[in-house]
């Protein structure tokens, strides 16, 4: 496995920069954190031109379940960096077992994400809904907002987990490993964006009262 | 990057590592911040606008937090500081132009 000092021809496709590799993956996160500061900007206004609305929409949200999710991600961001540890220490498998536990926050997350959307299917508050369609126009922006957001975030947290669990299988192979680590990184790096949205979504969408 | 601190551990390709108890208080913090925001939510709902500016320097503490600890951001070389800088001050200008045509319009 330990070929990663072997010398390689520069420009033979067999170069490995773990440097780069991670500024590349920092990169790529800010493109990510502008994708989501535009749509903050557009809530931001709308909650201007529609202060009460967005509040009387607000309390549709359950400010529990939103909670448990905010500790859910939380702790998800500590299992990751924790696994990153126990590789970079060489203990392949404590760190296969907290990304598994990573994984295992993801699934909690959006499982407790589909009750809560469901909740507002049922409440016929889902765009295009004969109920959605009948309530006043502030409150339906914060519902586009509601789904929009939360919904590309829950896509996050699908792309995060994939990423993770490829990592495991990479790990078990030993093609990470301590000396090579960048991919269990980036991921962890993607996870933690993951996350950092999150610290803002729930207090914009959940705590206005 | 340097070996210069003594008691904190590094890679095989000389990276540092962050340990676990470092991650667990990181996490404790983090948890109480959260506790924190919501607690000020429910308490103080008469104090509409003032618990907004607290939510959002709440949720900006975390995501600073997040960012060094467990992003690692606190032992990356400068560049990165820099790139943090250019981007925020981007996005700020994003945000100034924006609140800027809503209140002239």
């Amino acid at each position: 496995m330990d070929n990663s000092h072997t010398f390689v021809l520069p420009n033979s496709g067999h170069n490995f920069d773990a440097k780069a590799s991670k500024m590349g993956m920092w990169l790529f996160l800010f493109t990510e954190l502008l994708l989501f500061g535009g749509l903050f900007l557009v809530y931001m206004i709308y909650r201007y031109l529609n202060q009460d609305a967005f509040l009387l929409a607000s309390y549709e949200l359950n400010v529990w379940l939103g909670t448990i999710n905010t500790i859910i991600l939380l702790t998800s961001s500590m299992t990751i960096a924790m696994a990153i540890t126990a590789l970079q220490k060489g203990n392949s498998k404590l760190a296969i077992t907290l990304s598994w536990l990573t994984i295992l926050a993801a699934l909690g997350f959006l499982v407790i994400k589909y009750f809560e959307w469901s909740g507002k299917f049922e409440h016929g508050l889902f765009p295009g809904m004969e109920h959605f369609n009948a309530i006043p126009l502030g409150e339906r922006l914060y519902f586009y907002l509601y789904f929009f957001m939360t919904g590309l975030h829950a896509l996050h947290v699908i792309v995060g987990a994939v990423f993770i669990a490829i990592v495991i299988r990479l790990i078990k192979k030993g093609k990470i490993n301590k000396d090579r680590y960048s991919l269990l990184e980036n991921s962890g790096l993607y996870w933690h964006l993951v996350d950092l949205i999150w610290i803002y979504l729930f207090p914009l969408f959940y705590l206005i009262h | 990057m340097d070996n210069k601190e003594k008691n904190v551990e590094h890679t095989s390709t000389n990276e540092h590592i962050s340990g676990y108890t470092e991650h667990f208080g990181t996490w404790a913090a983090l948890i109480l911040l959260t506790l924190m925001t919501v607690f000020i939510s429910i308490f103080g709902a008469d104090l509409r606008t003032l618990t907004v500016a607290t939510a959002l320097l709440i949720a900006t503490v975390k995501a600073l937090t997040v960012a060094l600890y467990y992003m690692h951001l606190k032992y990356e070389p400068k560049i990165y500081k820099v790139w943090m800088i250019v981007v925020m001050a981007l996005f700020l200008f994003f945000l100034f132009m924006v609140i800027l045509d809503y209140l002239t319009r």
